[in-house]
């Protein structure tokens, strides 16, 4: 029952005596994690409370709204509260687990709360980070889902939803017909039978492994899918189970319905879950960067998710976000810098074209976990071969259930047999720690490039009969602008707010060309300037004209660039 | 029981409410309302929530027995919140399905939503009125970071926004030739100088230099749905069905399987002229076309209406926007969409015979010939705090005019719409065995075949509804175990059966002495035959 502070009974002298740094890693970190397992919801709000009560200044723990099974959507806000509110300044959000089988999402997500609050004692880097900007990490944003995948009998890709049962052959029956866990091993697992016509055979040299036989050959065994049977006497077996609709076509750019795109549920935001992290994000235009994780196979993808849209991913945000994405392939040897619509399937209705399409936001989706992590070779996603490697040497036949007969209800007699729900698409334990950092490295590198601003000059001119003019150069001395070009084609976020506070302000104006004197005045509110943007390593110039003498302050206020001052 | 004895007082009173003469008020809508659903065992009123604004969003649930096994006709009326009529048409519609044609409701049921946008519809009660489309939400049209800065202000204090003219050789308008009290775009390209800058009547309160584009309203529901969602656009908001009120509608509707048709009263049209088929937009991922036998459909039934209408209507050239509830209804819903103003004027000709092309030439030239005189705002010269140095008048058609006819007018209107929905609801698909024969087999084996027969001009999918999740297939299934089947399935799913369309079953069963065989889906009933063996 002490748990929740365990982290305070391993003093800092008994660390030393016990332990050695590595690099890169809180040694002795107040809160205790193993980096090398899954987590139940039960188990994620466990560690996220501990953060919170050891790191009050730098964790705020909030939930965001409710599952369609009532479960708490968590939100962990990482910042320094200490330096100025953590929802004005520029933003970074992360999430994971949409899919709810895609689990390891979420064990990155919170790793990457873990690091930044662990490490912020001893790294400049990390104070400043946290100074200047704020991670907005939901870790998982399927939770009802997630805990029936591993609490319940599944196969490694089921389900893929959420947990509202739809009638998926339409017979006008919900849910009637779904997995049986035949042989009670809480995992389904696939159904094989011995038939004179079968076109497959056992390998001898690994009888775990079925083979297909050559065209002109006589097989041995036939398939029969995944184990179940026909509960609802339709002659077809699980054709109506959890699952359907899926979270990620139900977001509201593009949004098209299931005909067009399989999946989508009832309109954008149909699943309370997407509906939760809306509106999150609609209250906090600070977030300029954001990550969805998934899985698998070693991707950063950025979208357009469907071919139709490919006209919205414009060649100056496309810049910025290979900018990134390309620096990201280094720090995630084995991952591939990718586009959905081309590279992977096209499709409409998902998480990262809503983040950029409808709110001009910089984000991709990483899909988790790839081949070349087991032997650095790229063996492709869903490899067999590779995967009877993966378990002969490295995790011993942990991941398999060996064939089995049983005997089957309509089937007769079958065997069962074949790969966890855990294995493949998963990390096994001990290639997470390391995959999960190197995520994390990505997600800081692109939330320290969302925009800084500074106001880096001011000049004073004197002008005739007790009038000046003050000109204010701002930078963002970092890749991303305040304002997509995405955001300015339809105005998304308001303009910057470059303000003048003090003097009585007779006119104001954006400075074009300095050099030549091109201006463009503002002819309402002067002294409060409208920019459309900052661009990314780049400044902007305002000039007011003023009256007297007076002290005066700037503001720079922008939603996405946060808020700034400098006075006289 | 209860129920009827309570109906007669209250009838006698409702006749002295209903004597009205304009369109009611929402708290005269909801006291009819409340009538119908005490007064009559057939209805039942439900709010399915509030809008932004506080307002109820009413449906009126009509039928019998089992009503939601049925199929049923949505009629929704208020998607603009300008067209009063629609509202004034779905009331009335309810009250004459319940007193004069009950019959219809033992084979349909109607879900009638008379007013989706009621924070709007107030409007016309305001002190001051405006065509509005927009709810109560707070919404930043303009997009600067400032909610409803500016928007439109009575410049000449009689409580209607209507048009200014601002006199200026900087102008884009001109009179137009035959009518100088309306303007028209000048065509500079001709030589033509324009005379006058046009704007909606207000003045621009925040000096941006715009005018009125950040007022008091919020999402227009009719253009805020996911068909060809206007994205950013004024009114649309950010993200499709983004207003609490679009979701109520939208749950009930996607959880009521049996919806067959959906009625709208508004703007669209394609009653008196059905859409046009362009098989490339009816082909692609993303459907832009009414598919080709859904098409032929709408013609046919576009016929039928024409038969209701006195004259050769004036169609207004709209047969859906961006974002709006008909084209939903079929395209993302895949259910047969209907939709009208409800009210068409006859085809005016200008001096030179020709028909007029714009709604507004024809309501204006049949507006002189019936000797109208209450629908244009005489132009006055109002002081103007952007335009001081020039002449600024206010004036133009009236508000709601153009949408809605004289309140006298709506009974004869109400009473067409309702024989013609009737007549649809009466084609609603009609399942029915047909053509059943047994066969007694040697030992105790018997042959059974039966065709399962549409009896309906109305295939029991649209073409796009085939598609579609949210149309069940029909189900055919048998009430004996599968394993006493020799031949054929205990149960058969069917996508569609065309319009009088059937579909021959045949099994063999053994050892039964009667069973049933059920057949339907929940927009096309349910029917079950009894087989002794």
């Amino acid at each position: 029952m002490f748990c929740g502070f365990c982290f305070s009974l391993i003093p800092d002298m008994q660390a030393q005596e016990k332990f050695f740094r590595a690099i890169g890693t809180p040694h002795n970190p107040k809160v205790q994690v193993s980096w090398n397992r899954y987590h139940t919801n039960e188990g994620l709000l466990e560690i996220m409370r501990n953060m919170e009560k050891a790191y009050p200044s730098l964790v705020r723990l909030e939930s965001i709204g409710k599952s369609y099974e009532d479960r708490d959507i968590w939100m962990l806000t990482i910042s320094d509260f200490s330096k100025g509110d953590p929802d004005r300044k520029p933003a970074m959000y992360i999430d994971g687990n949409i899919h709810s089988n895609e689990l390891q999402g979420t064990e990155f997500s919170l790793y990457t709360a873990w690091y930044l609050v662990e490490m912020h004692a001893d790294l400049p880097f990390i104070q400043e980070l946290l100074e200047d900007k704020t991670f907005y990490i939901a870790p998982s944003i399927n939770p009802d889902a997630r805990d029936y995948f591993i609490k319940s009998p599944n196969t490694p890709h089921s389900p893929r939803s959420g947990m509202i049962k739809l009638d998926d052959d339409l017979d006008g029956e919900v849910a009637e017909d779904g997995f049986d866990d035949l042989n009670e091993d809480g995992h389904i697992t696939m159904m094989i039978r011995k038939s004179p016509t079968g076109r497959y055979v056992k390998d001898q040299r690994d009888p775990r492994k079925l083979i297909a036989v050559d065209p002109d050959e006589l097989g041995e065994y036939e398939m029969l899918g995944y184990e179940g049977y026909d509960r609802d006497g339709d002659g077809k077996v699980n054709e109506d189970g959890i699952g359907y609709y899926d979270p990620n076509r139900d977001w509201g750019w593009k949004w098209q319905p299931d005909y067009v795109q399989r999946g989508a549920y009832k309109y954008p935001f149909s699943q309370p879950e997407n509906r939760a992290v809306m509106e999150f994000v609609m209250k906090h235009p600070n977030i300029a960067g954001a990550q969805s994780y998934h899985n698998y196979g070693g991707m950063i993808l950025r979208g357009p998710g469907a071919e139709e849209d490919l006209e919205t991913y414009n060649q100056e945000d496309v810049r910025i976000y290979d900018a990134i994405a390309k620096k990201g392939e280094e720090m995630l040897p084995g991952y591939e810098y990718l586009v959905v619509y081309k590279d992977l399937y096209s499709v409409f209705g998902g998480e990262l074209d809503w983040f950029y399409g409808g709110r001009g936001i910089y984000t991709y989706s990483n899909e988790l976990m790839t081949s070349y992590l087991y032997f650095h070779k790229d063996a492709g996603r869903g490899n067999q071969d590779e995967q009877m490697m993966v378990d002969k040497y490295l995790t011993f036949g942990d991941a398999f259930v060996d064939w089995e007969s049983y005997d089957h209800p309509q089937f007769g007699e079958i065997e069962i047999g074949g790969f966890k729900k855990n294995s493949g698409r998963l990390h096994p334990g001990f290639l997470m720690e390391q995959d999960a950092h190197r995520n994390m490295a990505f997600t800081v590198y692109h939330g320290f490039q969302t925009p800084k601003l500074e106001v880096i000059e001011v000049k004073e001119e004197s002008q005739r009969g007790g009038i000046k003019t003050v000109t204010a150069t701002i930078r963002n001395s970092r890749l991303i602008p305040t304002h997509s070009s995405q955001d300015l084609k339809y105005n998304i976020e308001r303009p910057d707010w470059i303000s003048l506070e003090g003097p009585e302000v007779l006119a104001g104006m954006v400075v074009v060309d300095e050099d030549f004197n091109k201006v463009e005045e503002q002819n309402f509110e002067p002294e409060k300037i409208r920019v459309k943007n900052i661009p990314g390593m780049g400044m902007v110039k305002v000039r007011w004209i003023v009256k007297g003498n007076r002290n005066y302050r700037i503001i720079v206020d922008s939603a996405k660039g946060g808020v700034t001052n400098w006075e006289k | 029981m209860v129920k009827a004895l309570l109906t007669l007082p209250l009838l006698l009173f409702s006749l002295g409410l209903l004597a009205q003469d304009d369109y009611p008020t929402l708290k005269q809508l909801e006291e009819r309302l409340k009538q119908l659903d005490i007064g009559f065992q057939e209805a039942n009123l439900k709010s399915l929530g509030k809008t932004e604004g506080g307002k109820d969003i009413w449906l009126l649930e009509l039928g019998t027995g089992s009503l939601h096994q049925k199929p049923a006709m949505v009629v929704a009326g208020g998607v603009e919140g300008f067209h009063l009529l629609g509202v004034e048409m779905s009331l009335q519609l309810a009250k004459k399905l319940l007193t004069d044609n009950k019959a219809i409701l033992e084979k349909s049921s109607f879900y009638i939503f008379p007013n989706l946008s009621p924070d709007a519809y107030e409007q016309y009660f305001a002190p001051l009125k405006y065509e509005r489309r927009g709810n109560a939400a707070k919404i930043d049209h303009d997009r600067d970071g400032r909610i409803s800065e500016d928007g439109y202000e009575d410049l000449n204090d009689d409580g209607l926004i209507t048009m200014m003219r601002i006199a200026s050789p900087t102008g884009d308008h001109v009179p137009m030739e035959h009518r100088p009290e309306l303007l028209r775009p000048a065509n500079p390209q001709k030589g033509e100088k324009g005379q006058y800058l046009y704007k909606s009547e207000g003045t621009d309160k925040d000096k941006d230099g715009s005018f009125n584009e950040d007022p008091e309203e919020g999402i227009a529901f009719n253009k805020s749905l996911t068909y060809q969602f206007p994205a950013f656009e004024t009114l649309a908001g950010d993200f499709p069905v983004s207003q609490v009120e679009s979701r109520f509608l939208l749950d009930y509707l996607y959880e009521h399987p049996n919806i067959y048709t959906v009625f709208t009263f508004g703007p669209a049209d394609n009653l008196s002229k059905p859409l046009a088929h362009d098989p490339q937009k009816a082909s692609e991922r993303v459907v832009t076309s009414i598919q080709k036998e859904d098409q032929i459909l709408n013609e046919w039934i576009s016929g039928k209406y024409r038969k209701h209408l006195p004259e050769d209507p004036f169609h207004n050239g709209n047969q859906g926007t961006d974002g709006d509830f008909f084209q939903w209804a079929y395209f993302h819903f895949g259910r047969l969409s209907l939709s009208t103003p409800g009210w068409f004027l006859p085809k005016q000709k200008d001096e030179n015979e020709d028909v007029y092309s714009s709604q507004k030439d024809n309501f204006l030239a049949w507006a002189d010939k019936q000797g109208m005189q209450d629908h244009m705002v005489e132009w006055v010269k109002v002081e103007h705090p952007d335009f001081p140095d020039h002449t600024v008048e206010v004036g133009g058609l009236k508000p709601f005019v153009l949408h809605n006819p004289p309140f006298h007018q709506v009974d004869s209107l109400a009473q067409i719409h309702t024989e013609f929905i009737v007549e649809l609801a009466t084609m609603h698909p009609q399942l029915s065995f047909i053509d059943m024969k047994t066969e007694t087999l040697d030992r105790g084996l018997t042959r059974i075949k039966v065709k399962l027969f549409n009896d309906s001009p109305l295939p029991t999918h649209t073409a796009l509804g085939k598609k579609s999740r949210w149309l069940k297939k029909i189900r055919v299934e048998l009430s004996i175990a599968a394993e006493n089947l020799l031949s054929g399935e205990k149960i058969t799913l069917i996508d569609h059966l065309d319009a009088y369309g059937s579909r021959e079953f045949s099994w063999i069963v053994k050892d039964g002495k009667t069973l049933t065989i059920k057949a339907g889906a929940p927009h096309t009933g349910t029917v079950s035959l009894d087989i002794a063996l």
